[in-house]
């Protein structure tokens, strides 16, 4: 059975807020909009989001790492938030997975928040119901849209292209792949909810330069030369260099 | 958690209903066998309809915590799967059987149907509070409430507003099971005491998530929120984390326990032993029981750390350090039935 998820590069996330930024523009005017703000220009700001942005440091100084959590609905497999809602309102679709709140049916008992531990879920105070990340499945149904668009708004806007989307249960989508490749990890593994959204882990890239003067700037390594020639080309002014190709 | 206050309500005026009409019908049931003398037509009447009255009171001031109140009859859909939903179902099927119930009684027509309807309001009164204490219990992610003791005491709760007013109402009545409720409501205050305490004990040795575990990482390593992507507070941090009430929670829990317990058991104690029982003692209990479990619930709310504050550094932290390099990884299993 298919599930759709969203799988989040920590690696490359860079914690700009784009992605909860056009999360919120492209929500508040699709289907399931509006997302609520109160005083929106004053000193106390508030509002419903269906991504919220976490920053978190790890290590002790100086060695800390700085690292951004991007955190909406994790449309878990065994998504606890559905049982307990006394209506029905709040669903896991069977085609693909997605876990969504019927606007119309839901009652704004806020139990269904209660009962999300990655608290995902908004109440919406102007419309009296509970919120929550939809993947854009205004967006990802709509063939009106050309097919690259058929994405959440999220996913296409991020500038790191940290975020990917697609079908976690087929081996063939690029999600899978890369959740596979790169152990993908998922929020609070103990709580038995089988997130479908899951993050890439932080790689720690390091570049020792004394290794690359040893090895690669030795007079005997075969690419001595190119390396050098590269090196005075890309340190000669740009006027230059132009003449130098058209010799 | 932020404490609904229509749901403190609730849980008042369905206590009352729920403890009285337990101890009413118990008083019946127990003439059928030949055993004591019933109660007199009129006084039921008199309970029946307060009842009626305090349960209606407390589903219509419950439906304000509701965001759309004139929907609340879907919440009878998901009975299968929600206790919230079951709840609902219990509570409005124990009004709707209480009326049934006072109706053939002042009739008299059929004592079959009578008690039927009787014995059918005291089973769904009790499915009812056990719905409501479930939906705190059945909650997985707030470790203080995942657990048989916060049923238990709910019930117990349930029995002491009952047992309280019911004394109360004997004296009121002249009726002859005056002694018989006193007893009972030291017994139901001392239980009600007990598992109170048992209740605040547990969350000293619970075994607490860590930041770690819900961020997935390893044990060892500090972790520290550096910025939870907005300026003001958001709806995960104002109902998950009350923040005033945090604060004046260690004035209250004190209160709620002076108030709900220890001065109601001293007021049963000396009406027992002294054998005085007049409006005031009796009158008193039953409003210092109240009104220690309005606070008691506020308390009950406040306590509870829901574990998604854990992305906020607003969880509480667990009762133990771990050494720095120390590798061994915690297994936290949280299971439905504590």
């Amino acid at each position: 059975m298919a599930q759709f998820a969203l799988v989040i590069d920590l690696n490359t996330c860079v914690g700009c807020h784009a992605c909860a930024t056009n999360c919120k523009e492209w929500n508040t005017q699709a289907a399931f909009g509006p997302l609520s703000d109160f005083d929106p220009y004053g000193a106390h700001p508030e509002g419903v989001w269906y991504n919220r942005i976490m920053t978190y440091e790890t290590g002790e100084f100086p060695s800390t790492q700085v690292f951004h959590l991007p955190k909406s609905c994790l449309h878990c497999q065994d998504a606890p938030c559905v049982p307990v809602c006394p209506t029905g309102a709040s669903y896991k679709r069977e085609q693909d997975g997605i876990v969504l709140v019927n606007y119309d049916d839901c009652i704004g008992c806020k139990l269904c928040s209660w009962s999300c531990p990655y608290g995902c879920r908004e109440f919406d105070e102007a419309d009296k119901v509970m919120k929550k990340c939809t993947l854009c499945i205004d967006r990802i149904y709509d063939e009106t849209l050309p097919p690259e668009h058929r994405k959440p708004a999220c996913v296409l806007t991020c500038p790191a292209r940290a975020r990917f989307f697609g079908d976690i249960e087929d081996p063939n989508s690029e999600v899978y792949k890369v959740i596979e490749e790169r152990n993908g990890f998922v929020l609070f593994p103990d709580m038995g909810t089988n997130p479908a959204n899951h993050y890439l882990p932080r790689i720690e890239t390091k570049i020792n330069l004394e290794e690359f003067e040893k090895h690669i700037l030795k007079p005997d390594n075969p690419l001595f030369l190119e390396v050098m020639k590269r090196h005075h080309v890309s340190n000669k002014a740009p006027q230059e260099k132009q003449v130098e190709e058209v010799v | 958690m932020h404490p609904p206050l229509s749901l403190i309500f609730f849980f008042l005026t369905a206590g009352t209903s729920i403890g009285l009409f337990i101890f009413m019908y118990a008083i019946e049931f127990l003439q059928l066998f030949g055993k004591g003398q019933g109660l007199p037509k009129e006084v039921i009447l008199k309970l029946g309809v307060l009842e009626l009255i305090l349960i209606g009171l407390g589903a219509f001031g419950a439906s304000f915590h509701l965001g759309h109140k004139l929907r609340a009859w879907k919440a009878i859909k998901r009975f299968r799967t929600s206790w919230l939903s079951r709840e609902a179902v219990f509570s409005g099927a124990y009004g709707v059987s209480l009326l049934i119930y006072l109706v053939l009684n002042q009739l008299g027509v059929n004592p079959f149907f009578e008690h039927f309807f009787g014995i059918l309001t005291f089973i769904l009164g009790v499915l009812s509070g056990f719905s409501t204490a479930m939906i705190y219990a059945s909650n997985k992610f707030v470790l203080e409430w995942n657990s048989s003791i916060t049923v238990i005491y709910y019930l117990l709760m349930y029995l002491m507003l009952g047992s309280t007013l019911m004394a109360y109402f004997s004296h009121l009545y002249n009726l002859p099971y005056l002694g018989t409720f006193i007893f009972l409501s030291f017994l139901f205050l001392a239980l009600g005491l007990g598992f109170r305490l048992a209740f605040n004990i547990r969350q000293f040795y619970l075994k607490r998530p860590t930041m770690n575990e819900a961020l997935n990482l390893p044990h060892n390593r500090p972790i520290r929120v550096v910025d939870t992507g907005t300026t003001t507070d958001n709806y995960c941090t104002e109902e998950f984390y009350y923040r005033k009430g945090k604060e004046m929670l260690s004035t209250v829990i004190p209160v709620a326990y002076l108030l709900t317990f220890v001065v109601p058991l001293f007021l049963v104690l000396y009406a027992w032993i002294t054998g005085t029982a007049n409006h005031w003692i009796l009158g008193l209990t039953y409003l210092f029981v109240l009104v220690g479990s309005a606070l008691e619930r506020w308390s009950f709310f406040v306590e509870g750390n829901h574990v998604q504050n854990l992305f906020y550094g607003l969880y509480p932290e667990e009762g133990y350090r771990l050494r720095k390099g120390y590798m061994e990884r915690k297994e936290t299993k949280i299971s439905l039935y504590g």
